[in-house]
């Protein structure tokens, strides 16, 4: 029978679809950040642990990942004014058929792990190991720093819903450990995006490699 | 039996009236009355009071063309089940019978627009062929999803009787995306914005309008009539999916079916005020959004399944 946390997992399986099919910088925001609150609220409709501090806690990471990250970023892409639009190195059929067979193969892999604490929520495996892989997926299909930022958010959001599923009691120090390291990765690469910038005018990283001693 | 057809020559009557439902919502966008509602029954009567000009380099092929594409969408009418009840024809493996029904349609409507020799109409022609390529595409993407969750090939088994309510037991979420994806080919498959502008008259960027450029009076009335029982063919199938309610009360399961129709064909009203027509090379990414939404839903509802 379909939960509800099937229809919120579908949601964030095409999140990757429309992340792979958008070619501007504020619409991938927008959608990394749909998926950031998507993924987020997955534990609060999951039942797991739902005491005040586990829902006060879901909330927070919901606010820092679906709201302060994606707005952090928009605002810096608007501050240092760069070009909105993204050429990814693959087509946008490419990256259709790419995205069926990722779906195709987290399917099949995660049939393999039979699970037994998640078996009564088919999709969570699979969702999780799609954002992983989706993300290596814009990681390497773009040379725009930013885009690439966002891929990393997105392997991060695939971390976290592997976390939630294999750890229901120690969830909280998953959730701690992974939102240090997006806060901390977003920051870094804030403030060598704005050394890229000032350098160079513009975000293609491939420009770094005229970088000599 | 006697119902089914009462049925089928009500779905072909009424088809012209729902047509200009869309033309009253994008009229209702612009701020304007726009015409009433019975407008493409004048259109028709005054088509078919006139006489044909025909080409003296074309041949009977260019004759052929409306009447088969009329001929095939009435035909296809005949195994939709309107609000429920089963329709005239039905038998296993129809669903494909139809789909290429309407692909014979097609062909001779390209045909007879290539027999004008008219390198523009040739132009319209190519790019009808291209993009309902993809349609198929999506059309069989969907009918294995049906074919897994109810093990008919029959439309009538998908739509008729308890099918669609199965089908969103089984389904469920999946089967919005496949409304989405069907509501997609619809929109190409009838030529609406975003895909193709009916109501353009600029010659560049028109498909299916640059195809019937050349027919005139009666010829063009068919033509005008298989689209309306065309678009009402999926219009019908996407508010069944919609909506699958069988409250038992012909009447109420009447006014329902009714209901979903129009709110499908102000859903398309709705695209096409608010949306701007695609750029030629964006319209098969476009649709093949519409087969990866339909692969999704498959994927996802095996998952379910298993």
């Amino acid at each position: 029978m379909i939960h509800l946390v099937d229809i919120v997992l579908s949601l964030v399986l095409l999140s990757i679809l429309l992340s792979f099919g958008s070619s501007r910088l504020p619409v991938l925001i927008r959608v990394i950040g749909f998926q950031g609150v998507v993924v987020s609220s997955v534990p609060l409709f999951m039942g797991h642990d739902l005491s005040a501090f586990g829902i006060a806690f879901s909330l927070a990471t919901l606010s820092i990942r679906g709201i302060i990250i994606p707005l952090s970023i928009y605002l810096a892409i608007k501050k240092v004014a760069i070009r909105q639009e993204v050429e990814p190195i693959y087509g946008h059929h490419a990256s259709m058929l790419a995205w069926l067979g990722l779906i195709v193969a987290a399917a099949f892999i995660s049939g393999k792990f039979n699970l037994p604490a998640i078996n009564n929520h088919p999709l969570l495996m699979p969702t999780a190991i799609a954002l992983l892989a989706g993300g290596m997926f814009l990681l390497m299909g773009h040379r725009n720093a930013i885009a690439m930022v966002l891929g990393y958010i997105m392997m991060e959001n695939g971390i976290y819903l592997v976390g939630t599923t294999f750890s229901t009691s120690t969830r909280h120090i998953v959730e701690f450990g992974i939102l240090l390291d997006v806060l901390a990765g977003v920051m870094i690469m804030a403030v060598i995006l704005q050394n890229i910038k000032q350098q160079f005018d513009d975000v293609d990283t491939s420009l770094l490699r005229t970088l000599k001693e | 039996m006697i119902v089914s057809v009462i049925l089928w020559f009500l779905a072909i009557l009424l088809a012209p009236f729902f047509a200009a439902v869309i033309l009253k919502v994008k009229a209702f966008f612009g701020g304007k009355k726009g015409p009433p509602l019975l407008i493409h029954y004048y259109t028709m009567i005054k088509l078919f009071q006139k006489g044909s000009v025909y080409s003296t380099s074309s041949t009977f092929i260019f004759k052929l063309g409306p009447v088969v594409s009329l001929c095939t969408a009435a035909m296809a009418l005949m195994f939709l089940p309107v609000a429920g009840y089963r329709p005239l024809l039905s038998f296993h493996g129809d669903v494909i019978f139809i789909l290429y029904l309407l692909g014979l349609g097609r062909f001779f409507t390209i045909a007879a627009a290539m027999d004008t020799a008219s390198p523009f109409e040739g132009m319209g022609a190519a790019r009808e062929a291209y993009f309902s390529i993809i349609c198929e595409a999506t059309f069989f993407m969907i009918l294995i999803l049906f074919f897994k969750l109810t093990g008919s090939l029959s439309l009538a088994d998908y739509l008729s009787g308890s099918g669609p309510l199965g089908l969103w037991q089984t389904a469920g979420s999946p089967l919005l995306f496949v409304i989405i994806a069907f509501f997609i080919v619809l929109l190409s498959e009838n030529s609406r914005v975003p895909v193709d502008d009916p109501a353009t008259h600029l010659e560049l960027t028109m498909i299916h309008e640059v195809m019937v450029l050349d027919h005139s009076g009666p010829d063009f009335g068919f033509i005008e009539l298989g689209a309306y029982c065309k678009l009402f063919f999926y219009s019908a199938i996407v508010s069944r999916l919609l909506a699958p309610l069988n409250p038992g009360n012909p009447v109420l399961t009447g006014c329902l079916f009714i209901a979903a129709l129009l709110v499908v064909y102000a859903a398309v009203g709705v695209t096409e005020s608010v949306m701007a027509r695609y750029k030629m090379d964006k319209v098969p990414k476009f649709i093949l959004t519409s087969f990866v939404l339909a692969f999704f839903a498959t994927v996802i509802t095996l998952e379910f399944l298993k």
